[in-house]
């Protein structure tokens, strides 16, 4: 009869995992870095109609980096409406729009609270013009529509300590996946847009080493980088040919104006690269 | 604040006000041309209970306060920073740096090589407050966000703030709109706060090294923020400004006034710094003959165009009023009378809000405006120099 007072350990001998150290790890960050050639942005993966209850909804994630610790960006966006607004708001001749970008607490390094900063609000701001260029905003009249969009994880790097003022150059890379998850929402939900916009990110950054020379790369991860130099996001509406938001942080000096023209070419680029996931992504949806 | 706050202006007043400054040159409604900023008077050191304070009033009535307090703050050590400190090791930086300030060539190197020494950006605090709008209203921390992005952008303005390895000032920049919003507020601002960190004076440091700060109680040996030529008593770098500039049918304007602002095709606001290197050569033939700034471009933002939300027009052949048959339709069009109507053909006369974005070549445009020497970035930078302000 075995003793039942007690909870005993299993009976067989068990043995602790011992994890090896990573000693690969301060090559990695030095030598290799982005692993992707400087036009190609990182694999994404999106499925709209996640979110049952919502009238549209869409889910995105983005590839990690080569590196252990970088997990990639997860978002996930809901729509609700369109619906009648409030009796008390007054008409509009146009649908309303609101969109909220939230951090989840645990998405960063730095723990996020549940009320939304500053820049969370400042994201929204920036997702609200890129979509209120795409959508054919007077075929709702007196009625509204929120975007919600949820930061499940950004995509940081983990295992350092020194990633002092990525966090503004993640910020860029957080919108273009809020603009191309939203527009896939908003797809699903089935309210009508001229085209169908993305989110591009291109950044001029400067690699570690003595003789590297800045270049610039799209969808840049700021952890694989010595530094980022400037960055700019794009939204992109691509059978129109044009740009409904534009956001551009650095340093540049304006006597070389190519530099700038660069890379907002790449950022375009960068978006054409993610319009052709979301594309596919509602075609599959749809069939 | 948002841009696109509601314009009390009908379909067909916003379509006047759109084809007259489409015109070249464009007409605008107060008279000024498109690069023309509202005049306006400025003054600074208005608050005495500041380090430095300023106070714009735009001529068509809206006016802005900035004040700058300042505080020492204990730096946050990270735990890969190198605890030990040597006296020796930080003079010879210290000469190092006195070095690089006599030949002012270097100083590009140095700042490189100092880049473990640079500041974080929560060494500055932003507020903006203005009046009827939530301090947490989407539209003001945009605002907020814009303005401190710029000054923040290339981190030589965290740099400042350093007062040893150990201490540092925190400075808080408050931005108050005294009068309501009449137009958008960005130029305004961002002017009223370039001139108070001009103002702007921090207590002179009588301490050395690491010890714990001890200033000079003398207020009138305190240096400037930013520092004054001894020879010349120009500011030898100067913060940067945000300027608002829109294009409407082929044409750029600069610091729209909001109704303006009302028929926009895309609004765009840049911020601009003066480049300090190089500066070595400006300063040899400093008499007179400007050889224009060398200007760097910090940041650019899309600003939501409030012409998205206006109220369409309706053209008389759509018109029943004006003997449009109403049932001519079938199918889709009879279950969608709205969707007829706005997909109608752009009439000319009849104000239809823009749809889309912009071209890429038009922003670059826009840009290029902005920076192009001897633009109106130097114009408002050479008359924001003309500004008092000791």
């Amino acid at each position: 009869m075995a003793d039942r007072r007690r909870i005993n350990g299993p009976p067989g001998a068990t043995m602790a995992p011992v994890f090896e150290d990573d000693a690969g790890q301060p090559e990695i960050k030095n030598g290799k870095g982005r692993d992707r050639a400087p036009n190609v942005i990182r694999k994404t993966f999106l499925k709209t109609g996640v979110t049952p209850s919502a009238s549209g909804s869409a889910y995105l994630e983005f590839e990690g980096s080569s590196k252990s610790g970088v997990s990639g960006l997860k978002l996930s966006c809901t729509v609700h409406g369109p619906r009648s607004l409030p009796r008390s708001s007054p008409f509009s001749p146009h649908i309303v729009l609101s969109a909220h970008v939230k951090y989840a607490p645990f998405a960063t390094k730095q723990r996020r609270g549940y009320l939304r900063d500053p820049s969370e609000r400042d994201l929204g701001t920036h997702l609200e013009t890129a979509l209120r260029g795409a959508i054919i905003a007077d075929r709702w009249p007196k009625s509204g529509v929120d975007i919600i969009i949820s930061i499940i994880e950004g995509d940081q790097d983990r295992e350092t300590s020194k990633s002092q003022g990525d966090e503004t150059w993640d910020m860029m890379n957080v919108l273009s996946g809020c603009i191309t998850v939203a527009s896939a929402a908003l797809a699903d939900a089935g309210i009508d847009c001229v085209d169908t916009v993305a989110g591009g990110v291109a950044a001029l950054v400067q690699d570690a080493g003595e003789d590297s020379t800045p270049r610039i790369v799209v969808d840049p991860i700021p952890s694989d980088h010595e530094k980022v130099l400037g960055a700019c996001c794009v939204a992109y509406l691509p059978t129109r040919d044009e740009v409904t938001n534009l956001w551009f942080k650095g340093d540049l000096p304006a006597s070389d104006a190519g530099l700038y023209t660069q890379l907002v070419e790449n950022g375009i680029q960068a978006s054409r690269n993610a319009n052709r996931v979301l594309v596919e992504c509602l075609g599959e949806a749809t069939s | 604040m948002a841009s696109s706050q509601h314009v009390l202006l009908s379909p067909a007043e916003l379509s006047y006000l759109h084809s007259s400054l489409s015109l070249t040159p464009p007409l605008r409604p107060d008279g000024r041309s498109p690069t023309q900023y509202r005049p306006l008077s400025a003054e600074t050191g208005i608050l005495p209970g500041t380090n430095g304070s300023a106070r714009i009033c735009f001529a068509d009535g809206t006016e802005a306060i900035v004040g700058v307090k300042a505080e020492v703050e204990k730096t946050k050590r990270r735990w890969d920073d190198d605890t030990i400190f040597s006296e020796n090791n930080h003079h010879q930086q210290q000469q190092q740096q006195q070095q690089q300030q006599q030949e002012g060539e270097e100083e590009n190197e140095g700042r490189n090589n100092n880049d473990e020494e640079g500041g974080s950006s929560d060494w500055v605090e932003l507020t903006v407050e203005i009046p009827g709008y939530r301090d947490d209203d989407s539209g003001t921390v945009f605002l907020g966000q814009m303005l401190s992005e710029a000054l923040l952008a290339d981190g030589g303005f965290v740099k400042r703030l350093r007062i040893n390895r150990r201490f540092h000032w925190k400075l808080f920049l408050d931005i108050l709109l005294i009068s309501p919003p009449l137009s958008y507020p960005l130029p305004l601002l961002s002017l009223t706060t370039h001139l108070a960190l001009l103002a702007t004076r921090l207590p002179k440091l009588k301490s050395e090294g690491d010890e714990d700060p001890f200033f000079d109680d003398d207020w009138a040996a305190a240096p400037y923020l930013y520092a004054r030529d001894p020879a010349t008593k120009r500011v030898a770098e100067r913060p940067p400004v945000t300027l608002l500039v829109m294009a409407v049918g082929g044409n750029i304007i600069f610091d729209p006034s909001k109704e303006e602002l009302a028929v926009a095709d895309v609004v765009l606001a840049v911020s601009v710094g003066d480049d300090a290197q190089g500066k070595g050569e400006d300063r040899m033939d400093v008499d007179g003959s400007n050889p224009g700034r060398n200007l760097k471009l910090l940041s650019i933002r899309t600003v939501d165009p409030p012409s998205r939300l206006t109220p369409p027009g309706v053209a008389n052949a759509a018109n029943s009023a004006y003997g449009h048959a109403q049932v001519v339709n079938t199918g889709a069009n009879q279950k969608m009378p709205e969707a007829r109507q706005t997909e109608s053909e752009a009439v000319e006369g009849v104000w239809k809000p823009p749809r889309g974005g912009a071209k890429a070549v038009v922003m670059g445009a826009l840009v290029q405006k902005v920076l192009v020497r001897g633009g109106v970035a130097d114009e408002v930078l050479d008359a924001l120099e003309g500004v008092d302000t000791s």
